[in-house]
């Protein structure tokens, strides 16, 4: 495995992680998602 | 082919990251007392229950959404709903299309035991949920639906499949 890829794999994992703490505990964060989830969704189930 | 292997392990791991967002509020939303937009919520716990005479349903007219929980399973949504002829009623859309289905779990849910919980104003009402999928009354339904909501919900669509409606009646 090369650096650039290790750097990659460690960087999608941290971005994980913040995704999941910010949905947990930043207001507003969920219903961002969540809107933006809703409307992604009505559009594929028309 | 190594470089393309390596794109779409990058766009897999991108990927990881909206899905983790939406799971997370799919998940956070099962302990929450009620449901938010998307994702069913928990049990419906806090409001008095309703206990009496039918309430005269008409004032649903002003009220844009209710929260709804099936008994099986205990989970809730936020739900459109409309009255027509003193009766109260929910619908669900999409139910025509498979990513609809997959989305929409509780019409078939509530086929199966229509037992519900409605809070409306903070108030609970037990309720039986009760399928029409025809019928003269579907007219006034719809129209009662279209009236109220921008929704193109017609009688025929209901009746082919694509919309199911719920008359939610007092459970005996």
């Amino acid at each position: 495995m090369d650096k650039t890829m290790k750097n990659f794999y460690w960087f999608t994992a941290a971005a994980v992680v913040l995704t999941v703490l910010a949905v947990l505990f930043f207001p507003g964060v969920e219903d961002f998602v969540e809107r933006t989830f809703q409307r992604y969704l009505g559009q594929a189930a028309r | 082919m190594k470089f393309i292997k390596k794109i779409i392990i990058i766009v897999f791991c991108l990927s990881l990251i909206p899905i983790a967002a939406v799971a997370t509020v799919g998940a956070k939303a099962r302990f929450d007392d009620g449901p938010n937009r998307v994702f069913s919520g928990g049990p419906l716990i806090a409001g008095d229950l309703h206990t009496g005479p039918e309430p005269d349903w008409s004032f649903v007219e002003s009220i844009s959404t209710i929260e709804m929980q099936l008994l099986d399973p205990p989970l809730s949504r936020r739900i459109w709903t409309a009255e027509y002829g003193g009766k109260v009623y929910v619908w669900s859309g999409y139910m025509g299309t498979t990513v609809g289905r997959l989305w929409k779990r509780w019409p078939s849910q509530a086929e199966r035991d229509g037992r519900a919980i409605i809070r409306i104003n903070g108030v609970r009402y037990e309720r039986e949920l009760k399928r029409i999928k025809s019928g003269e009354v579907l007219e006034g339904i719809t129209a009662a639906i279209t009236a109220k909501y921008p929704s193109q919900t017609t009688r025929t669509a209901v009746e082919e499949g694509g919309v199911w409606v719920f008359e939610m009646a007092p459970r005996s």
